[in-house]
């Protein structure tokens, strides 16, 4: 990833000329091969493109290859061939924005069961379609057209899905599919618009398999929905991807190239035993090189790292409420884990939200950053309606968070992690500046030493102050922390008071999920009392403490009472 | 009395549907495992009852003695050999999924092939009490109502068990929390490793039966995996009664189509309901809401 980008462009540009003067010197045995490593290459490729970044795995691309196949020989007698590429790349762009609105949205499981059954439906759908409206059960393609003008055409395409797959690596399109891969819920709440980010990369790599399909068309003369929707396809596009590595640009295409050709051995020397032999390749992959040969030769260079001295930028508002919560509800089942909450946040102030286990202070706060939707209330945000918003759209107005059970994207680095707050903020900054005010941000939590080794090989500690730097990347106005205190030994614990004031002294306002006596009283301006949803006491810390109920609710009924 | 009929066949084919559900429903609910080869199961258990009908003369409920226990070791063996590594090896149940999905693919091909190696591509089909009795009068096929009736009495049987017996108890706690079963010292990976070689034992039987009155092909197992993927997800996950209630009414909801409609809509009217239930609800009809 981080190798010298001129040399290899020429590189590429060298390789694609060559390659392009292939059909000139080659027989027609080796350009049929070509044209299938070609064909295989694109589709895996374009595979990775969405499942190697998000994880999401789809067994459909036989469905889109099928579409773009079957289009092509619907058209091909009538329309001009440029047209047909279109039209099919369209018709496959369509399709994937119906298929991804509707799974995409679901855990990932439910996306790959969808998609393995998605070929065998547009199968039928076509089979129902040619029977019963166009009366024939199959299309003869008379195109004619030279194997040579199939392979420039691959060609052209395979070239343009590794640009843009290269690109899309550079662009925060690529950050954000990554970190929605290593864990989305952190992903909406730095910004991300997850269901947008996978339906648009979804529907983009559908489209190339597609157009690909559709290029592919005329080496048929004869094609029938059960030949064009052929499920094979799909299991052949993961193997190859899978085993050069999905998550780099050119793994698909070293595992197309070599697996192309094995198949074209075991086709000719093994025609029966051809599904099975396919199959133990497969498991053998799925065993022995889970991250592919890519993962096997890929040695991690670490971003190269310099310190600034930025301060971080301001927020000044001080006219309104940062927040206001009114009457706020939330109920699971018969519980009311959160009952007719209300209270407001000043510019700069911290309260604490506190009060024993099980009474609602996380859902409040979860209620606040968009992870749950309320069932009644209100919540105001710089004087802006937000129940019922979205994580990310939360997050980019303004306000972070962090979690009780931390969540840090492990597979990322320390730095990485960072990066997708500043990339998807209201006022984004991205490439060497993002790095650079990163490495501000983690130094000012005491992990900028820290910014190349994974986040999974961070200590309990770190990774909360990571988590902290994650949410400060956003720039928020409001932070909301959820017991990220606790756990700290005494050192820790003065550290991490002292940082929380010098943000408080940086202006930002602070709603503290907290345990900690010590740091509730050092550092809170006001708490919020709450006990089985509701608030039972509210003011200075000294005072709301104190107050009969809240020592009930903690401690039990008071003995000479 | 055509709504009468569409109910009786549709119940009748949607006992077969539960009955697979119910073993899907077990593998991935309980172990955890989601097994696209599930299908090619059903499909060799139908080649074993046509082999055994056809040779020895061998009647295909008399091969379910032969052909459940059979399908239990091997599934008991898959597990143990196969996928033990990979829930070794998963660092969380995501992980673990989306390995699964990939080696039970590659199974999937494997046991297909073989499959097509011995008995080709062709259709198969046999004769076996294919006498027609009418049940409030609508005709059906002896050998349909027969497996119907031996559907319904496993399926039964298997939930009196799932509820009243104390490794019914254990798999159904494994089914909500593995982790906290495992601190109730319940042993996790023997019951996972049963209930899965238990799912594949109910598919086989699915077969058999399955094959007393369908036409099957090499081929045709990834229907079944698909159908009853839904049935399962539709059910919520790990829910046998939800697969039980969701598998009759698949049933019902196909004969309908055929019969009203056009039998090749079936599985585009399928996926539609599918696909609104995920969407309304999306840990399915008797799932209970996590979060």
């Amino acid at each position: 990833m981080t190798l010298a980008r001129t040399p290899l462009i020429a590189l590429g540009v060298l390789a694609a000329l060559l390659l392009a003067g292939l059909p000139l010197v080659a027989s027609g045995y080796v350009l049929s091969l070509a044209i299938g490593m070609l064909n295989f290459t694109i589709l895996a490729t374009a595979w990775a493109i969405f499942c190697g970044r998000t994880h999401y795995i789809s067994l459909a691309s036989a469905a889109f290859f099928g579409i773009g196949a079957y289009a092509a020989a619907m058209m091909a007698e009538t329309v001009p061939w440029p047209l047909v590429l279109i039209a099919a790349t369209l018709a496959g762009f369509a399709v994937a924005l119906v298929v991804g609105l509707s799974t995409l949205r679901l855990s990932g499981v439910y996306f790959v069961i969808f998609t393995f059954g998605l070929t065998e439906l547009i199968r039928q759908l076509v089979t129902w379609y040619e029977v019963n409206v166009a009366g024939t059960v199959g299309r003869y393609i008379f195109l004619g057209m030279a194997q040579s003008t199939i392979y420039w055409q691959l060609l052209a395409l395979a070239v343009a899905v590794l640009a843009a797959g290269w690109l899309i690596g550079r662009s925060r399109l690529g950050l954000a599919a990554r970190v929605i891969g290593a864990d989305e819920v952190v992903a909406r709440h730095s910004g991300i618009d997850a269901t947008r980010t996978k339906v648009l990369l979804f529907a983009f790599s559908s489209a190339i398999m597609t157009l690909a399909g559709a290029i592919m068309a005329p080496r048929w003369t004869y094609i029938d929905p059960a030949i064009a929707f052929n499920p094979m396809i799909s299991f052949q596009v993961v193997i190859m991807a899978l085993l050069g590595g999905a998550g780099a640009l050119f793994g698909p295409l070293l595992g197309a190239v070599p697996l192309v050709l094995l198949f074209e051995v075991l086709q000719a020397n093994f025609p029966n035993a051809y599904s099975i032999l396919l199959g133990a390749v497969f498991i053998l992959i799925v065993y022995g090189l889970p991250r592919g040969v890519i993962g096997l030769i890929e040695d991690w260079r670490p971003a190269s790292q310099k310190a600034a001295t930025v301060l971080l930028p301001v927020p000044a508002s001080h006219d309104a409420n940062v927040l206001t919560v009114a009457d706020l509800r939330k109920s699971f089942g018969g519980l009311n884990a959160v009952d007719g909450v209300s209270f407001e946040v000043r510019p700069g102030e911290i309260i604490g939200l506190v009060g024993p286990n099980g009474s609602g202070k996380t859902t409040v706060l979860n209620l606040i950053s968009g992870a749950l939707g309320s069932d009644a209330g209100h919540i105001a945000y710089m004087g802006r309606a937000i129940a019922g918003s979205t994580p990310e759209t939360i997050a980019r107005l303004g306000v972070a968070r962090t979690f009780q059970l931390v969540r840090v994207l492990p597979s990322m680095s320390v730095i990485e992690n960072v990066i997708p707050g500043f990339a998807f903020r209201a006022h984004p900054v991205t490439g060497n500046t993002a790095l650079a005010e990163a490495q501000v941000l983690l130094a000012r939590v005491g992990l900028d030493r820290r910014a190349a080794i994974p986040a999974a090989d961070l200590t309990y500690i770190d990774q909360k102050r990571l988590e902290l730097a994650r949410a400060l990347a956003l720039e928020p106005k409001l932070l909301l922390l959820d017991e990220w205190l606790a756990g700290l030994n005494p050192t820790e614990l003065e550290e991490g008071i002292d940082l929380i004031q010098s943000l408080r002294d940086d202006g930002l306002s602070i709603i503290m999920v907290e345990h900690v006596m010590d740091a509730i009283h050092a550092l809170c301006d006001r708490c919020v009392v709450m006990n089985a949803g509701r608030v039972i006491a509210r003011g200075t810390p000294r005072l709301a403490l104190a107050e009969p109920e809240v020592v009930r609710a903690y401690l039990g009924e008071d003995i000479d009472a | 009395m055509l709504l009468l009929d569409i109910l009786i066949s549709g119940l009748v084919l949607g006992g077969m549907y539960a009955l697979i559900s119910m073993g899907l429903t077990l593998q991935y609910g309980v172990a955890r495992i989601m097994n696209l080869a599930y299908g090619e199961f059903l499909v060799g258990a139908a080649f074993l009852a046509f082999w055994l009908y056809t040779a020895p003369g061998i009647s295909p409920l008399a091969g379910l003695v032969l052909a459940v226990p059979l399908a239990f070791l091997a599934n008991w063996a898959i597990y143990r050999w196969l996928l033990t590594p990979l829930v070794r090896r998963a660092k969380s149940r995501g992980q673990l999924e989306v390995d699964s999905i990939l080696a039970t693919f590659g199974l999937l091909f494997i046991v297909q092939g073989i499959a097509l190696v011995i008995f080709g591509g062709q259709y198969y089909s046999y004769g076996y009490l294919s006498v027609p009795v009418t049940v409030l009068g609508t005709t059906l096929a002896l050998n349909r109502l027969l497996a119907f009736v031996f559907a319904a009495l496993i399926g039964v049987g298997l939930y009196i068990a799932l509820t009243r017996t104390r490794t019914g108890t254990a798999i159904r706690a494994i089914a909500v929390n593995p982790t906290a079963a495992s601190l109730v010292a319940i042993d996790v990976r023997t019951a996972s490793a049963f209930a899965f070689a238990l799912g594949g034992a109910l598919v086989a039987v699915g077969g058999v039966l399955v094959s007393m009155f369908l036409t099957f092909n090499a081929s045709m197992g990834v229907v079944f995996t698909m159908k009853a993927l839904i049935v399962v997800i539709v059910g919520g996950v790990g829910n046998v009664m939800g697969a039980l209630v969701v598998g009759l009414a698949l049933g019902v909801i196909e004969t309908a189509v055929t019969r009203l409609v056009d039998p090749g809509l079936t599985l585009a009217v399928t996926y539609a309901l599918f696909m609104i239930v995920l969407l309304v609800r999306p840990q399915g009809l008797f799932g209970s809401a996590l979060r």
